[in-house]
């Protein structure tokens, strides 16, 4: 949690070569393939059917970025609405959220705005979200159309994908997509970070005050 | 006196032209840098600094580091900023234009600027040069050497052409000497100086100076071209007496002298301790006067101050003054240094003492209280005066030992603990109070609820909330270290002592720990789910075994069972049945309650013994029965503080990625699905996995029309492909699940284990550990503080600060590891946020004295900008608003600075005969004279240039610098 926390993810553990980790957590409706989409990130494979997810579980993928190793721990939650207080607790060292439901199935389309309050009550400020419509392969059964995805990923501020785990389609988007949001954020609190570092040089100086250099005369 | 350098005597000794000497170099790099800077030639893009541009423009400045041999020279080049005025200038251009720096000898856009390089001030100049030695390097102070640097410089003035004056310093740095000249087409300007640590009593005055003046630009024709003149004194006011800033007298003493509540420790001190502003500075000033317009000599002058047609002010502020806000602030994190624990602080033998004192009397009173089946309910208060009978009876005996008497103890425990100060008639009115107070307080809270969770401390009217202000005030006035040692022991001790007691810990929110707060109100507040747990089992067991009693009479006990317990906890509720085993447990539910009674009544006349029944799901059948699907009661998971939930999601992380490892981790979180399957079995006797599916994970059960034998449309479910898996999770977990209750579980949470957990985490905190915890509260407290005094003071370089340092403080404070330096930083920040508006307050009470509403507006304007910028200016001069409250300021500083030793009625019987004598001014601490002309040099038929002296004089210091222009064309 708090590991995830320490400035950003910097690394703290020695015996990982990573310049960075960032903590992701997948979310959603039980069923709307949590799993398999991670599964098809991390391991490239696909099995139609996985144990429905106990819990928390998690897989690490290591990718490059402007030359720096980040490490990605995903977690992967267990969607059954009994799991929520479980999961909720992981939020607060996630600094992004893949929040997926399925394009076959209205209601777990229904609870993205649930989830969504969920993320801003339960997790840290500035982390990300990106909204995935998975299962995109089975157009005969779909829904949810894709612009309702847009349209509601709008109003919420997320960006929007649309996924299938199966056919892999924009899973490694997604992923990247979602650290590459990560990335911004960082160097934009880094940037904003330099006041911090530089005291109060930045915006108005209440020591400042009226006073000449040194050629003050006392007059 | 360097300022009689004779520039024109060009002797070196220069021997072989052919090898370049120290000094060619020198000479050959200044010329370089000079070039580098493009300071070379009569650049178009400059022109003359418009009015008091020198304060509102940016001046920035260029650096480089020269050698002469091994010594070290810093050459700078100072200029003003102006914006690229593209005119058609190329044509009004002129070949021999005079040089900027010699125009602004003349120029009164810019007379005595309140803020600039004392070049600036003395020579007007916008742009310059300046050589100086190197910071460790001796000052030039022979005069061979200082007429080398000069010739240096105008050997590359010559060479290359530059038209910006250069200066060399000599003599000692602080005497702030300098020499330099300017040369442009034709003409060439020096600059000299004169400085004597006395003044001279002939050039005391405005003529001596003029006769200075007039006599070294000695002026061949007649009529003499007029001198103008500018002038300035300034006047020191540094007796505040009459006019003393608002702060009322730290109350030191009060809060704990009589029976102040403690709510007192609830605020946090604010004010400086001393005059914050510490001198005013009166500048009166003759902008543009004449020669024989005023006279001034040794025995007669018209410079009287009142009649200046120009004031201006400055003020100036007391350096670092004392403020109690961010007295308490610093003082706070510095025990955040101090590695000593408690026990060392306090001394071995008093914490020894009071441990086992206290593991004495707990024991005996849980002892007391444990069997509370037994115990009468409203015994319960008893123990609670025992318990602050036990501390009275400690307290004083360890009166002389400990940092804090019992008074101040008492207090301050009061204060933390207020619930512990009214005697409850019984315990259940205290649940209540404590149950409407929170939603309430969390209401109001909305606010500073954003602030809270930037910070990761915690609710402004929380126990740790309140705990941090608490210690920091005791730190501040109460005994420093020992003090807060002190207090950290008893509150540690409260703690367990309503551990033992079950009394809810008062002021937190309810429910699992709050991940946005700190550490340790998140653990305050898992004390809290463990007290809230075990009482409610131990009331349970309670009322079961009145319950138990009846039953041996009546059948129907159930009811009165159930309604008995609603009494304790309202709102909360459980299934009250059972045959008090060893692991017994009753599980609380959220559900409202209202469904319990109904589901006893269809319970007892089922036939089969189902158990734990919540409600009804959705009015569903079981799949191999008529009988309705109930949703068992479960048990809640366990809370989680941060620290656990880290050492837990490190155990599942640690068991890697493989899929082993993923069932493991499974395996291990199965403990819940496990509990709840085996409620459900309770709950629904005859179910099969499907039922429980269709209640746990709906998704998970697929219903589909099929065509049965008869040929017609059934709807059939079955369960998910996933969930068919051989040997998955689930069915494996529903495999083993035994029928049982929720109650009769194994707790899935232990909350005495967990309890003692956090008491002994609790105990185990240094004091520096404390102060580090509570360090975001004590910060949020002070950002509440300053938004408040600031809200009626209205400064907006405080709101603007007080923005940066909210989204300031979150970022160092979400971090975990803490930052010294940059926290020392911070906290200066807000310090000077507190000193600033303790600024404004003084210059209010000062200046708002006469309350015309007329002038209110343009004094509190006036106020504003005194401490916004560095010079004010004075509407109406001696004569305006401000003038007159300025005047009556001198004046009676005056007054009392001549009659301080007299008696109040003397002073004024005498008033009207003293008031004569005394001047209404002290004599003007510097005065400044500019003396410009324009007169032909050397000779008569010379060009009339620029010639110009500025006068300093001061207590203990005499300064001319004068700049003298001279036509170089036949000379």
């Amino acid at each position: 949690m708090a590991s995830a926390n320490s400035t950003y993810g910097q690394k703290e553990t020695s015996d990982q070569n990573f310049d960075y980790m960032f903590k992701i957590l997948i979310i959603g409706n039980s069923s709307v393939g949590k799993t398999s989409f991670l599964f098809r990130y991390a391991d490239d494979s696909f099995t139609p059917t996985f144990v429905s997810t106990v819990g928390i579980d998690f897989k690490v993928k290591t990718i490059y970025r402007s030359d720096k190793r980040i490490k990605l721990q995903i977690w992967d939650t267990a969607g059954q609405e009994r799991y929520r207080t479980i999961t909720t607790a992981y939020y607060r060292g996630a600094m992004g959220f893949i929040l997926m439901y399925d394009i076959t199935n209205e209601d777990s389309f229904n609870a993205v705005q649930d989830w969504s309050t969920q993320i801003k009550t339960y997790s840290w400020d500035n982390a990300q979200v990106l909204l995935v419509g998975n299962k995109c392969d089975m157009e005969d059964e779909r829904v949810v159309a894709s612009q309702r995805g847009q349209q509601l990923s709008d109003q919420l501020g997320f960006e929007f994908f649309e996924t299938s785990a199966k056919d892999n389609i924009n899973v490694k988007q997604t992923f990247e997509r979602l650290v590459d949001i990560i990335c911004e954020r960082m160097s934009e609190s880094l940037d904003n970070n330099d006041p911090t570092i530089t005291g109060a040089k930045q915006g108005p100086q209440l020591n400042e005050q009226p006073q000449r250099s040194h050629q003050d005369c006392a007059c | 006196m360097a300022a009689d350098s004779d520039t024109e005597s060009e002797v070196f000794e220069i021997t072989d032209f052919t090898t370049a000497s120290d000094w060619e170099r020198f000479v050959s790099r200044v010329e370089e840098v000079l070039n580098e800077w493009k300071l070379i030639g009569n650049s178009e893009e400059k022109r003359l600094s418009e009015k008091s541009e020198f304060t509102s423009g940016t001046w920035e400045e260029n650096f480089e580091e020269i050698n002469f041999a091994d010594f070290k020279f810093e050459i700078t080049y100072h200029f003003l900023k102006q914006e690229h005025v593209k005119s058609n200038k190329k044509e009004e251009l002129e070949e021999d234009a005079v040089p900027l720096a010699v125009q602004n000898l003349l120029s009164e856009n810019n007379d005595f600027p309140p803020r600039a390089h004392c070049l600036v001030r003395w020579y007007g100049v916008q742009e310059f040069v300046v050589i100086s030695p190197g910071s460790n390097c001796e000052a030039i102070i022979s005069e061979s050497k200082c007429n080398l640097l000069l010739s240096s410089i105008s050997i590359a003035l010559s060479n290359s052409g530059c038209q910006v004056p250069v200066f060399v310093q000599i003599q000692h740095k602080w005497r702030r000497m300098y020499a330099g000249e300017c040369l442009g087409p034709g003409l060439r300007t020096d600059f000299e100086m004169v400085h004597l640590r006395k003044v001279p009593s002939q050039y005391n005055h405005l003529s001596g100076l003029l006769d200075v003046f007039k006599s070294k630009i000695s002026c061949t024709i007649s009529p003499v071209p007029p001198v103008s003149i500018a002038i300035r004194f300034t006047y020191i006011l540094q007796d505040w007496q009459q006019y003393s800033w608002p702060q009322q007298p730290p109350d030191f003493d009060t809060p704990l002298g009589g029976e102040v509540g403690g709510v007192e420790f609830g605020k946090l001190p604010f004010g400086a301790c001393e005059e914050p502003i510490s001198e005013l500075h009166l500048a009166t000033t003759w902008p543009r006067l004449t020669e024989g317009l005023v006279v001034d000599n040794d025995v007669y002058s018209d410079l009287d101050p009142l009649q200046a047609p120009l004031w201006t002010v400055r003020v100036r502020t007391t350096e670092n003054p004392q403020c109690l806000l961010g007295d308490v602030l610093s003082e706070f994190f510095k025990l955040c240094c101090i590695k000593e624990t408690a026990e060392e602080i306090l001394g071995r033998g008093m914490a020894e003492d009071e441990g086992k004192e206290n593991s004495d009397i707990s024991s005996a009173l849980s002892k007391l209280t444990e069997p509370s089946a037994t115990v009468p309910i409203h015994k319960l208060s008893v123990s609670n005066m025992v318990h602050s009978a036990r501390k009275h009876i400690r307290r004083q005996r360890h009166m002389d030992e400990s940092p804090l008497n019992a008074g101040i103890l008492n207090t301050i425990l009061l204060y933390l603990f207020p619930d512990a100060a009214v005697e409850k008639p019984s315990e259940y009115t205290k649940t209540k109070s404590e149950q409407s107070n929170t939603p309430g307080k969390t209401e109001q809270d909305k606010n500073s609820d954003n602030l809270f969770s930037q910070l990761k401390s915690a609710p402004s009217d929380s126990l740790t909330y309140r705990l941090a202000l608490c210690l920091s005030l005791v730190n501040y006035n109460y005994g420093g270290l020992r003090a807060v040692a002190h207090v950290w022991q008893e509150f540690v001790l409260e703690l367990r002592y309503r551990w033992e007691n079950n009394y809810l810990i008062f002021g937190l929110a309810g429910g699992s720990p709050d991940l946005r707060c700190c550490l340790l109100h998140q653990k305050l507040q898992m004390l809290n789910c463990c007290i809230e747990r075990k009482r409610a089992r131990d009331d349970a067991r309670k009322v079961l075994d009145e319950g138990k009693e009846r039953a041996h009479r009546e059948s129907g006990s159930s009811a009165a069972a159930v309604t008995s317990t609603k009494e304790v906890s309202p709102g909360k509720s459980w299934d009250s049945w059972s045959d008090s085993e060893e692991e017994f447990f009753e599980c609380l539910s959220d559900q409202g309650d209202m469904d319990a009674p109904q589901t006893e009544e269809e319970k007892t006349g089922s036939k089969r013994k189902a158990e734990g029944r919540l409600h009804q799901y959705n009015s569903m059948n079981l799949l191999n029965s008529s009988e309705p699907l109930y949703v068992p009661v479960t048990q809640e998971p366990a809370p989680m503080t941060e620290d656990l939930l880290e050492e837990q999601s490190e155990v599942l992380a640690k068991l890697g990625t493989s899929a082993e490892g993923t069932h493991l981790r499974a395996r291990m979180q199965s403990a819940c699905l496990l509990s709840d399957m085996e409620s459900f079995k309770a709950a629904n006797p005859g179910c099969i996995l499907d039922d429980f599916v269709r209640w746990y994970s709906p998704r998970d059960y697929v219903e589909e029309e099929v065509v049965d034998d008869t040929g017609s449309l059934v709807m059939k479910g079955h369960l998910s492909a996933r969930m068919k898996i051989p040997g998955n999770m689930w069915v494996e977990a529903w495999e083993t699940a035994r029928v049982t209750p929720a109650r009769r579980q194994k707790r899935l949470f232990d909350d005495t284990k967990e309890a003692e957990r956090v008491l002994h985490y609790m105990a185990m905190q240094k004091p520096a550990d404390v102060t580090l915890h509570l360090l975001p509260c004590l910060i949020h407290g002070t950002i509440l503080k300053l938004k408040e005094e600031e809200a009626t003071e209205n400064i907006p370089s405080v709101q603007i600060s007080l923005q940066q340092v909210v989204s300031q403080a979150s970022r160092l404070m979400q971090t975990p590891a803490r930052d010294y330096k940059r926290l020392e930083e911070f906290i200066n920040r807000l310090i000077a946020m507190e000193t600033v508006i303790t600024q404004a307050r003084s210059l209010k009470a000062k200046f708002s004295i006469c309350d015309k509403a007329e002038n209110r507006e343009d004094l509190e304007i006036f106020v504003r900008s005194l401490l916004e910028e560095p010079e004010v200016l004075v509407i109406g001069a001696g004569q305006g608003p401000a003038g007159s409250i300025i005047h009556r300021m001198f004046v009676s500083a005056q007054r009392a600075a001549v009659l301080a030793p007299l008696d109040e009625d003397l002073n004024q019987e005498r008033q009207s005969t003293e008031s004569s004598r005394v001047p209404d001014f002290p004599s003007p601490a510097g005065r400044e004279i500019l003396l410009r002309t324009c007169v032909p040099r050397p000779a008569p038929y010379s060009k009339a240039l620029p010639q110009r002296l500025f006068c300093v004089l001061l207590k203990d210091e005499f300064r001319l610098a004068g700049a003298f222009s001279s036509d170089t064309c036949f000379f």
